[in-house]
C-alpha cells in the first residue's frame, strides 16, 4: 500500500508540473484565438480588444493559470473560446470515442501479439520466425499516415467500409444488433490502422522476451520433466518473460488517448485527434492544455498500473520495496 | 325576454365562433404547409424540384455555435445562414439585393431613413409569429456594447449607431446618422433573432452563452429554410425542414424541397474529396485546383463546375510600418527599399502572374492587378492597366531608383542598393495554405531574375498573423483575403489607413503618406455618396491610386470550384459565400422518395 501511495504522490507532482508547462507553452505560443478576426475587414479592432478582455486574455499569466486551475477543480476544465462553453463536456465526449477506438485496437493487438510472439519465439531463427520478422519489419517502416491513407484508398475503391465518421446517418433508427454492426463497420478501418501500426512492436517484444526465457536452464529442466508444451510456454515461459511486457502494457495504456490522434484525423474519427488539431491551429488554449493534461493522466495511470502489476508479478520488487 | 332570447343565440354564436377558431388553429398547427390567406410568401423563380429526401454535405470541421451573436468562424456562419434569415438579402447569383423578411423598403429622399415593411404571416421555425418587436429586439442586442456582437461594427456609421423604431406591428424605421452608400445591403447577413427565446437570457446578461451545439432542438428557432434536429458531437449536425419557411417555388410549393440537411464534419480537404467520391455527400465546394482535376478525370455520377473567378484576392505586401525606435537597423535599411515606390513597382512588373495562375491554380484562376477581384461584376475599374510581365521595365525602375547590379558570392548577378548592399529579404507565407506557399516560391524565382535574394518562410497561420499585425517583425508577406460581399464596404478596413486590415501599415492614427490620405478621402466620400455612379467614380480613382503606389502587389484570384451528384437539382454554385448552399432551399434530389408530402 505504501508503495502505491508513493507512486501516486509522484504521479500528482508530475501532473502538476505538466499542467504548468502545458499552460506556459500553449499561452506563450504566438497568436491567439481572436487573431483570425483581424483578417475580417468588417470587425473593428475595438471589438477584438473587448473580446480579448471578456475571455481574460489580457490578464497576467499567473492569474489566468489560477483561474483555469480553479475551473479544473470545479470540473469545468476551463472555457473553450471556440465552442463558447466549458471544456469538460466537449473533451469527455471525444475522449470516450477515442478510448472506444484505442481500447479495442489495444486489446486486438495484444490478443494477436501474445500468441504470435510466443509462436515465433518457439521457432526462433527458423523460416517461419524469419518470415514473421520481415513482415513486422516491413510494417514498422510504414508510417501510420501512409497506412491509414492506404486503407482509405482501398475502401474508396472497394466500397467495403464507410470512409470515416463513427456511425451512419440512420444509426438512431437501427436495432441494437444493427447499431453494433454499424459501429463495428465504422471502427474496422481505424482499428485496423492502429493494430497494424502497433502490432510489430508488440510481437517483437513478446518474441524477444519469451525467446530469452526459453533458453534458460529451468525451462530445459521443466521440459525434461515432461510438462506439456502449451503449459510450458504460456504458464511458465510467458510468466517469467512478463516483466518487460508489463512495462510495455503500461505504455499501451499511456498511449490510449494520444496514440490514435493522427489516424483519427485522417479517418475522420470523432475523437480527440481532430478536436486537438483544430484547437491547436485556432489557439483554443484550454482545450489544448486539457488535452495534454488528459493524455498525461493516462500516461501516469498506465505507468502506475504497470508498477502495480510488476509489484504483483515480480517478488524481487516486493522485497526491494519492503526493504526500503 | 330579450335577454332570455338573446342568451342561447349569443351562446350559439360564441360556440360556433369558438369551434371555427379552434378548427382553424388546429389546422394551422397540424398542417403548416397550408398557406393562410394572410401569408405573403416569396416566390422563387427556377426549376421546380421534388419534395423529400436528405441532402448531405461535408464541412471541414465542426461549426462552433448556432448563436449569430458570437459566431466568428466560417463554418458556424454557414450553418447559421441556413437556419436564420435577414430582412434584405444579397442574391449570391445576381450580387444584387432582394427582399427577404422585408416585403418592401423605402428610402427617404435624404437617404437617412429606411422604412421596412415585414411580410405578413412570418413565423419562426418553432411556429411563433415574427413582428416588429423581434426586429427591434434584434438590433438592440446587436448594438449593445456588452454583447460584443461582431455585427455591431456594421451598424455604427461615423461613430454613431443606427437607431430603430417601430411604426406598427409590421413596419420598422431605421434612422442612419449619415447617408450610407451601401444602402439596403447593410441588412444582408443580419439574422433576425427570436425575441421569445432570447429576451430572458439577454436581460440576464447570458445571451452570448446560449446557442451552443448541444442546445435542445426545441430551444432554438430561426427563420431560415432548415431548423435544428440533432447534433452528434464530432460527427454531424442534422437540420430538418422548417415547415413555416416563407418561400415557395413558382408552382406554389413551399420550400425547402429536402426534408433533412446533414452536415458531416470532415477534418481535412482530402477526406472531403474521398467522401464525395464514394457518394457519401451530395456536393462539394471550395475545391483546390488539384482536387478539382482529380475529380474531373474520374466522373462517376457527378458533375464538376468551375463557377469562375471568386472574390478572393491574393497579394504580396511589404512591411511599411513605422515602428520608431523599435525598428531594428536591418529592417530600417530594408524599409528604405520597401518605401521606394519604384522598388514596389519593379517587383510588381517582375512577378509573372500568368505563371501563378498556370502553376498554382492549374489555369483555373485569373491574374490580378487590383483589389477588386474579377468575380466582382460591378465594382472593378476596367480602365486599370494590366501590364504584362516585363523584367526590362523592372530593371529600368530599379536603376531609376538608384539600385545597381554587382556580382554575388557565387558569381551570379546581385541587386545592390544605393549603399552597395545586396537586396535580400524574406517573404512570410502560411504553412497551412499550399497555394500561397507555391506563389511565394514563384515570386522568389521571379525576383531572383532581378538579382534579389528572397527567402520564403512558411509559418503557422496564427504565428504569421502575430508577426504581421502585432510584432510587425517581417519583411514581406504573401496573404489572401476573400471579400464577403461585392460592395466596397466589405473591404473598407483594407482601404482606410486607420483600418486593422490595412495590412502594410495597419491602424494608423494619421495617414502616413499623401496617397493614403487621398484614398481615405475617396473611400470615405464614396461611403456617403448617394448614387452608384458617384460611388463608382470615387472607387475607381481609389483603385488607380492603389495601382500606382503598389502597397499591395496583387497576384491572382482563384476560381470557385465545386461539384455535385447528377441527382442534385438546382445546383448552381455562386462566387459569393456560401458557394453551393446559397440556394439550399431550392436544392432537391431528383431521386427523392415519391411518397414525400407535398
Amino acid at each position: 500500500m505504501r508503495f502505491f501511495f508513493r507512486r501516486l504522490r509522484h504521479a500528482c507532482f508530475l501532473l502538476f508540473g505538466v499542467s504548468i508547462l502545458a499552460f506556459l507553452f500553449t499561452t506563450l505560443a504566438p497568436g491567439n484565438y481572436f487573431d483570425e478576426m483581424r483578417l475580417n475587414p468588417q470587425i473593428a479592432p475595438e471589438t477584438m480588444a473587448a473580446l480579448r478582455a471578456q475571455y481574460q486574455l489580457d490578464r497576467p499569466l499567473p492569474v489566468r493559470y489560477v483561474s483555469w486551475m480553479n475551473s479544473v477543480l470545479h470540473g469545468q476544465m476551463g472555457f473553450s473560446f471556440a465552442y463558447n462553453s466549458p471544456v469538460a463536456p466537449i473533451l469527455f465526449v471525444r475522449a470516450r470515442n477515442t478510448l472506444l477506438l484505442t481500447i479495442t485496437a489495444t486489446l486486438i493487438a495484444w490478443g494477436i501479439a501474445l500468441p504470435l510472439g510466443v509462436w515465433s519465439a518457439e521457432r526462433f531463427g527458423r523460416l517461419p520466425d524469419r518470415l514473421l520478422s520481415w513482415a513486422t519489419a516491413a510494417l514498422l517502416v510504414i508510417p501510420d499516415l501512409a497506412l491509414a491513407l492506404g486503407l482509405l484508398v482501398l475502401t474508396v475503391r472497394t466500397g467495403w467500409f464507410p470512409t470515416g465518421s463513427m456511425t451512419s446517418l440512420d444509426f438512431g433508427s437501427l436495432s441494437l444488433g444493427g447499431k453494433f454492426r454499424d459501429l463495428a463497420l465504422h471502427m474496422t478501418l481505424p482499428v485496423a490502422a492502429l493494430v497494424l501500426s502497433g502490432l510489430p512492436l508488440l510481437i517483437r517484444h513478446v518474441r524477444a522476451a519469451v525467446a530469452e526465457v526459453l533458453d534458460a536452464p529451468f525451462m530445459l529442466a521443466a521440459r525434461g520433466h515432461g510438462i506439456p508444451r502449451r503449459t510450458l510456454l504460456y504458464r511458465y515461459a510467458l510468466r517469467v518473460a512478463a516483466n518487460p511486457l508489463i512495462s510495455l502494457f503500461g505504455f499501451s495504456i499511456g498511449a490510449l488517448l494520444s496514440g490514435s490522434l493522427l489516424v483519427e484525423v485522417v479517418m475522420s474519427w470523432p475523437g480527440l485527434g481532430p478536436l486537438l488539431l483544430e484547437s491547436i491551429l485556432s489557439r483554443d488554449l484550454y482545450v489544448v492544455i486539457d488535452g495534454v493534461l488528459f493524455s498525461t493522466m493516462f500516461l501516469v495511470s498506465g505507468n502506475l498500473i504497470a508498477d502495480i502489476l510488476l509489484y504483483w508479478a515480480d517478488p524481487r520488487i516486493r522485497t526491494e520495496s519492503a526493504a526500503r | 325576454m330579450k335577454n332570455r332570447r338573446a342568451g342561447p343565440h349569443w351562446r350559439r354564436t360564441f360556440l360556433c365562433s369558438f369551434a371555427l377558431l379552434f378548427l382553424s388553429l388546429g389546422q394551422a398547427a397540424a398542417s403548416p404547409q397550408q398557406k393562410s390567406i394572410k401569408e405573403e410568401l416569396f416566390v422563387l423563380p427556377g426549376e421546380v424540384g421534388k419534395r423529400g429526401g436528405r441532402l448531405v454535405f461535408a464541412l471541414r470541421g465542426e461549426p462552433k455555435t448556432l448563436n449569430p451573436l458570437i459566431a466568428a468562424d466560417t463554418r458556424s456562419r454557414e450553418v447559421i445562414g441556413i437556419m436564420q434569415a435577414d430582412l434584405v438579402h444579397i442574391n449570391r447569383a445576381t450580387q444584387l439585393t432582394e427582399p427577404a423578411l422585408a416585403k418592401s423598403w423605402k428610402i427617404s429622399p435624404d437617404g437617412l431613413q429606411y422604412t421596412i415593411v415585414l411580410r405578413h404571416g412570418l413565423k419562426f421555425s418553432d411556429g411563433q409569429p415574427l413582428d416588429a418587436d423581434d426586429v427591434l429586439f434584434t438590433f438592440r442586442v446587436y448594438l449593445d456594447e456588452n454583447v460584443h456582437a461582431p455585427q455591431r461594427d456594421l451598424l455604427i456609421i461615423s461613430g454613431k449607431p443606427i437607431t430603430v423604431r417601430k411604426l406598427d406591428a409590421r413596419t420598422v424605421v431605421f434612422r442612419l446618422p449619415k447617408t450610407y452608400g451601401v444602402g439596403e445591403r447593410l441588412f444582408d447577413g443580419l439574422a433576425i433573432l427570436p425575441r421569445h427565446l432570447l429576451e430572458k437570457p439577454y436581460q440576464e446578461g447570458k445571451v452570448s452563452q446560449i446557442g451552443t451545439l448541444a442546445t435542445a432542438a426545441n430551444q432554438w428557432a430561426g427563420l431560415g429554410p432548415f431548423r435544428l434536429k440533432e447534433y452528434v458531437a464530432g460527427q454531424r449536425l442534422v437540420l430538418e425542414r422548417n415547415p413555416y419557411y416563407w418561400k415557395t417555388d413558382v408552382n406554389g410549393n413551399r420550400l425547402p424541397y429536402a426534408d433533412e440537411l446533414v452536415f458531416l464534419f470532415v477534418p481535412n480537404a482530402d477526406a472531403q474529396v474521398l467522401k464525395f467520391q464514394s457518394g457519401e455527400t451530395d456536393a462539394i465546394a471550395q475545391l483546390s485546383a488539384e482536387n478539382f482535376s482529380v475529380l474531373s478525370r474520374q466522373l462517376r455520377g457527378y458533375t464538376m463546375v468551375d463557377a469562375g473567378p471568386g472574390l478572393e484576392y491574393n497579394f504580396l505586401f511589404f512591411n511599411l510600418n513605422d515602428l520608431g525606435e523599435k525598428t531594428s537597423p536591418e529592417l530600417t535599411r530594408k524599409q528604405k527599399w520597401f518605401r521606394e515606390v519604384r522598388f514596389r513597382q519593379a517587383v510588381s512588373a517582375a512577378v509573372d502572374r500568368e505563371a501563378i495562375v498556370r502553376l498554382v491554380y492549374q489555369g483555373r484562376g485569373t491574374p490580378l492587378w487590383g483589389l477588386v477581384a474579377p468575380g466582382n461584376r460591378r465594382w472593378g475599374n476596367e480602365e486599370l492597366a494590366h501590364p504584362p510581365r516585363s523584367l526590362e521595365r523592372a530593371r529600368a525602375l530599379l536603376k531609376d531608383a538608384g539600385f545597381s547590379w554587382g556580382n554575388g558570392p557565387n558569381g551570379e548577378s546581385s541587386l545592390l542598393d544605393s549603399e552597395g548592399k545586396p537586396v535580400e529579404f524574406s517573404i512570410l507565407t502560411s504553412s497551412t495554405n499550399a497555394d500561397r506557399a507555391k506563389m511565394a516560391t514563384l515570386i522568389q524565382d521571379d525576383l531572383k531574375q532581378l538579382g534579389m535574394r528572397v527567402q520564403v518562410v512558411p509559418l503557422e497561420f496564427r504565428s504569421l498573423l502575430d508577426r504581421v499585425t502585432q510584432t510587425k517583425e517581417y519583411d514581406a508577406c504573401v496573404m489572401g483575403i476573400a471579400s464577403y460581399d461585392a460592395d466596397p464596404n466589405s473591404d473598407i478596413n483594407v482601404w482606410l489607413s486607420s483600418g486593422g486590415t490595412h495590412l502594410w501599415n495597419p491602424s494608423q492614427e494619421h495617414p502616413a503618406t499623401a496617397w493614403e490620405a487621398e484614398i481615405d478621402r475617396l473611400i470615405s466620400e464614396q461611403m456617403i455618396a448617394r448614387t452608384f455612379a458617384q460611388r463608382k467614380k470615387l472607387y475607381d480613382r481609389a483603385q488607380e491610386i492603389l495601382a500606382e503606389n503598389q502597397p499591395m502587389i496583387f497576384l491572382a484570384s482563384p476560381d470557385i470550384l465545386a461539384g455535385a451528384k447528377n441527382s442534385l437539382g438546382n445546383f448552381q454554385p455562386a462566387v459569393l459565400e456560401p458557394y453551393v448552399l446559397w440556394n439550399v432551399e431550392q436544392l432537391h434530389l431528383k431521386n427523392a422518395p415519391e411518397n414525400a408530402p407535398r
